[in-house]
């Protein structure tokens, strides 16, 4: 065994050590910093002063920082719920024996392979333009001058636009996990149930939905990781990045450590690392809570 | 009799059909208006007339675009970031994975979770520690070593993911063939190079493809790290790009931009859809 020792040490070194440089180390060094009053983000750690939870505490008494956990609980809850019924419905109708399901798979899926940069302008500059735009050319032809003559990027309606826009393309990547989650349910629950009669709705209520709890657990999983980084559309759907209808958690770090300086009114450090922490709570938070409301062990798919 | 009840049953599918081509409809509609727009005149955009050519094809929007508009730049920096980091991240996971799946040893459920929950961290919990860092160093004060540091930095963060997708990929193939090697004479490290590396050809050119859009697609760190339009990747350098437009006004170009930077990966997925999307559910969950 002494052969396959040396084995380990030189295939597991490499990755060993990047994973220590880039998530190990940067993860404890947020954390002790979040308890520091630190003046520049390239101070050493020799100038940073210890104030305890003062960082937590001035973050949660911010007004911004509240629209900003708003905003994301908003993105998260809402956005939760029309991705996964969309996804889940697509996937069940992908799954009834249409033709050309591999067709609608790969054009759902499609949007989500595309850059969130590109994909925002095309809402954006085509959607949602008040000019020459999808919404108001298609509004106006249908006679509805009230919905056509809507600023879909004005303050308040923007939130929405964003939102839709969002989801729109992450809904495919969700219905191909439930897709293939499905695909595994074998065919004989079906048979089965075609013998007892059930109609499609019963069939999903008793056979789809039960045997698909592991594979919503994996998706709401995945869904509350990519939330809670939820940055790219806020970013593409403002000019002022601090806006408080579509600021987010992350966009407030940014605004905090790296950029539009009139926003910013004292630049700590620390402060910025406790919403790095504060991200991270919320990750653990929502997978305990998904993992104690959705139970799978009934049955392994 | 079966002829007639398998037309009643695609009859009674007819909302789902609707449902998905509905769309599947406003997707292509969207993408193509694009495309359309990206070969009119920003006059005929204005108009409402950027699908009907009426002034023919405007391939000069492109070439604007990959010239002045610097987007020759982004696209070559993205694809040797996207490039060098895809390769990197295979040769450093690709043996690791190997050990994890193959041997026993203490550790290896220690190291395994690690991997699975680096996945689930948000980039904003790492991000201000190598920010500091690198800036003491002085690692964002040339062209190369900005460079060096996002090909690093978009290495790391997607190893974890790799790991775990190639993983679950290797303990799908038989040992016996190793087991054969070894017994032949082979040396373990050699089996793994001859044998399982070309046994497992398919996971790993799945698992390249989606780190290939993964970090030819990367904002949130190039936004922070490359400062300079000398190093941006597109997509960092088509918002850039979108900001300056507002005072050019030349939304043609802007729209042959937007076409330029996501029509690799665009390309990519129509070549490889069916292996992506199998990958998707095959070996981890791609975050």
């Amino acid at each position: 065994m002494h052969r396959n020792k040396q084995l380990i040490i030189k295939f597991l070194t490499p990755a060993l050590i990047m994973f220590v440089l880039v998530f190990i180390y940067p993860l404890l060094r947020t954390l002790v910093m979040s308890f520091f009053q630190v003046e520049n983000i390239t101070s050493s750690a020799g100038t940073w002063h210890f104030t305890g939870i003062e960082n937590y505490r001035r973050l949660l008494s911010t007004k911004l920082f509240h629209s900003a956990l708003i905003n994301l609980f908003k993105i998260w809850f809402f956005g939760g719920v029309v991705v996964m019924t969309l996804a889940l419905l697509f996937a069940v109708i992908l799954n009834s024996g249409i033709k050309g399901k591999n067709f609608y798979r790969n054009m759902i899926y499609m949007p989500y392979t595309i850059s969130a940069v590109a994909m925002a302008s095309m809402w954006l500059q085509y959607v949602y333009n008040t000019k020459y735009g999808l919404l108001t050319t298609m509004f106006s032809k249908l006679g509805m001058e009230k919905l056509a003559a809507i600023a879909w990027t004005d303050p308040t309606h923007k939130f929405w636009a964003m939102f839709i826009a969002y989801c729109f393309g992450m809904v495919g990547y969700h219905m191909v996990i439930f897709s293939s989650g499905i695909e595994k349910i074998p065919s004989e629950y079906y048979d089965a149930s075609l013998i007892d009669g059930c109609g499609a709705i019963k069939k999903f209520c008793h056979i789809t939905w039960p045997l698909l709890r592991g594979v919503l657990k994996t998706n709401l999983t995945m869904w509350s990781i990519t939330s809670v980084g939820f940055f790219v559309w806020a970013q593409m759907f403002t000019s002022e990045l601090a806006e408080t209808s579509t600021i987010t958690p992350v966009v407030y770090l940014y605004i905090q450590i790296f950029g539009a300086a009139n926003a910013v009114t004292d630049r700590n450090a620390g402060l910025g690392a406790a919403i790095g922490v504060v991200t991270g709570v919320l990750v653990i938070l929502t997978f305990l809570l998904i993992n104690a409301a959705v139970k799978d062990d009934d049955f392994e798919l | 009799m079966n002829k007639k009840s398998s037309i009643i049953r695609h009859a009674r599918l007819w909302p789902g059909y609707l449902l998905l081509t509905l769309w599947v409809v406003f997707t292509v509609v969207l993408v193509g208006w694009i495309f359309c727009a990206s070969l009119a005149t920003t006059a005929e955009i204005f108009k409402g007339n950027a699908t009907k050519f009426l002034s023919g094809l405007h391939f000069e929007n492109y070439v604007r675009a990959w010239k002045t508009q610097n987007v020759s730049v982004f696209f070559a920096n993205s694809l040797l970031y996207a490039c060098v980091s895809t390769f990197l991240i295979l040769v450093i996971s690709m043996p690791a994975a190997y050990v994890l799946s193959r041997l026993k040893f203490r550790g290896n459920k220690l190291i395994q979770t690690s991997m699975a929950t680096a996945m689930g961290v948000p980039l904003v919990m790492i991000i201000l520690p190598l920010f500091g860092i690198v800036t003491r160093m002085g690692l964002l004060s040339t062209n190369l070593s900005t460079r060096l540091l996002l090909i690093f930095l978009n290495t790391g963060i997607n190893i974890p993911y790799t790991i775990i997708f190639l993983l679950s990929f290797f303990s799908t193939i038989s040992s016996s063939y190793e087991e054969a090697a070894i017994i032949d004479g082979c040396t373990r490290e050699k089996a793994f190079w001859k044998i399982m590396i070309p046994l497992a050809q398919s996971g790993i050119i799945t698992v390249s493809v989606f780190n290939f859009i993964t970090v030819w697609n990367e904002y949130f760190m190039s936004l922070i790290f490359a400062s300079g339009q000398e190093v941006r990747p597109v997509a960092v350098g088509l918002y850039s790009m979108i900001n300056s437009m507002r005072y050019t006004g030349d939304w043609s170009g802007l729209f042959a931009s937007v076409v330029l930077v996501f029509l690799p990966t665009f390309i990519l997925y129509v070549l490889l859809s069916n292996r992506i999307i199998a990958g998707i559910t095959q070996g981890g969950v791609k975050g």
